[in-house]
């Protein structure tokens, strides 16, 4: 595996809770998303085929029920593709209808308010 | 060699007058109906074959119509074809599907299984039946399927494709939760286009027949899905699905995109835990006939292979209507033959192994 760069990104104040910045670091297009204070950067390419992930709506979902009822959760966790609407976990970057599918995910680090990407 | 769609029938319908309750039977007697005194109590979809629907070598020389003669029957059809086990699934029974009334509907339906208990099913140990219900009284449903269920000689549910709803609707649950509880299959047979019920093609009302009977596949559509999407499966694990007389070709292609659209879709299903082809797989069965036949005979197994189909077809002949297989004339895998003509079936339905005739003697 290569050695790791750490890009800058932006302020963190730049990204409020629940929102997300697209830059474009080391010739990639990057998502960086402010869930409930923590910071996921996400590659703005959905593995399914290729759509801008990272421009889609920023939710949550019915989570799996046992009951046959509409049960709301993750909320703020999750990001649908713009263009297909598949869901991933903005965490993990895991599918949730199949979870050996997975988006690219990049790991962030946070100094004195800039937020940066390791790629 | 196991027939999973034999079609048995009254010469008249008043046949079943001593198995109806008095007020239904003035239906018979007295009523209006459509085909003149005699004829069954139901709709008639508006696409009237222009020969018949019958094959027309299978009039009985006694007289009645195709399918009335128990040893006409087993002439042309299991003894000529060595027929193990046929399923018999009636004829108009399950056109109760269109009438108005669901009281009727069901009295109809259980005047015809208990008719076919005795006509038929005491006849022949080669016969499976089919217990008919009537849809649109989905607690009459229920209430039969718990009353002869668990008669040895009923091995599936029977339903018409035609339909008022899709079936995973769950105004249909109490009809799958019996079904479940005693173990049988549920069948859904092309058929009940008319009346009550909606029409078969979304589009509208199509003209012909021809065009009518390519496309009445549609109505087995729309209820493989529902019952996919709306969590059947999930509900009742042990509950199994055969649509007959739908055509085969066009579920890889639904179902490839019933996948597409779960992934993408999935919120408004939470409750299922698979891809819809894979309830199809484990759920649905589909009887061959009416067989896709493309000049090519390969274009229809790479189709079936996607659906898995030496496990999930089903023989069918369909007699004695016009559009019969002959078992000899189906152009399948060689590989498939032992499973699609009588091993999926045999397992479908718990039907005992077979007893080679020569070495019992």
């Amino acid at each position: 595996m290569t050695a790791q760069e750490r890009f800058f990104a932006c302020r963190a104040e730049e990204v409020p809770e629940g929102e997300r910045v697209l830059c474009r670091l080391d010739g990639k297009s990057v998502g960086v998303f402010n869930v409930g204070g923590e910071f996921f950067a996400l590659h703005n390419r959905c593995p399914h085929k290729g759509g801008a992930l990272c421009e889609g709506p920023v939710t949550g979902t019915t989570v799996p029920s046992d009951d046959f009822d509409y049960v709301y959760g993750r909320a703020g966790r999750l990001i649908r593709c713009a263009w297909h609407g598949w869901e991933f976990e903005l965490e993990t970057g895991r599918s949730l209808v199949d979870p050996s599918i997975r988006a690219k995910t990049f790991g962030v680090v946070v100094e004195d308010g800039n937020v940066y990407v390791l790629i | 060699m196991i027939d999973c769609d034999v079609h048995n029938c009254w010469s008249d319908s008043r046949e079943l007058l001593p198995f109806l309750e008095p007020y239904f039977r003035d239906f018979l007697e007295r009523g209006e109906l459509p085909g003149g005194r005699g004829s069954f109590p139901h709709a008639h979809r508006p696409w009237l074959h222009p020969e018949g629907f019958m094959r027309t070598d299978a009039f009985p020389p006694g007289g009645g119509p195709p399918g009335s003669s128990y040893e006409f029957l087993r002439e042309q059809l299991l003894d000529r074809y060595d027929v193990e086990y046929a399923i018999l699934t009636g004829d108009e029974a399950i056109e109760v599907s269109t009438l108005a009334n669901p009281r009727l509907a069901s009295a109809l339906a259980r005047a015809a299984n208990d008719w076919t208990i005795e006509t038929w099913l005491a006849r022949d140990e080669r016969f499976r039946a089919s217990l008919v219900v009537a849809p649109q009284d989905p607690a009459g449903a229920a209430a039969e399927i718990r009353r002869l269920g668990d008669h040895p000689g009923f091995v599936q549910v029977l339903v018409s494709t035609g339909s008022q709803r899709p079936y995973g609707d769950p105004v249909y649950h109490p009809i799958w939760d019996a079904a479940a509880e005693v173990g049988l299959p549920i069948a859904a047979h092309l058929g009940g286009q008319g009346g009550v019920n909606s029409n078969p093609t979304g589009c509208g009302p199509p003209t012909f027949f021809v065009e009518t009977h390519a496309l009445l596949c549609e109505t087995g559509m729309g209820h493989v899905a529902s019952l996919i999407c709306h969590g059947v499966f999930e509900r009742w694990p042990s509950l199994r699905f055969v649509l007959i007389e739908c055509g085969v070709a066009w579920l890889p292609a639904i179902l490839w995109r019933l996948d597409a659209d779960y992934k993408a879709l999935r919120k408004e299903t939470p409750w299922l835990k698979m891809l819809p082809s894979e309830y199809a797989a484990a759920h649905v069965r589909l009887s061959t006939q009416p067989l896709e036949q493309p000049k090519d005979p390969r274009h229809l197994w790479n189709l079936l292979e996607a659906i898995d189909g030496e496990h999930t077809l089903l023989f069918a002949s369909d007699y004695p209507h016009w559009d019969f297989d002959d078992p000899t004339q189906l152009h399948l895998p060689q590989a498939w033959e032992p499973r699609i003509f009588s091993e999926n079936a045999r397992e479908l339905y718990g039907l005992p192994a077979r007893v080679d005739a020569a070495l019992a003697r």
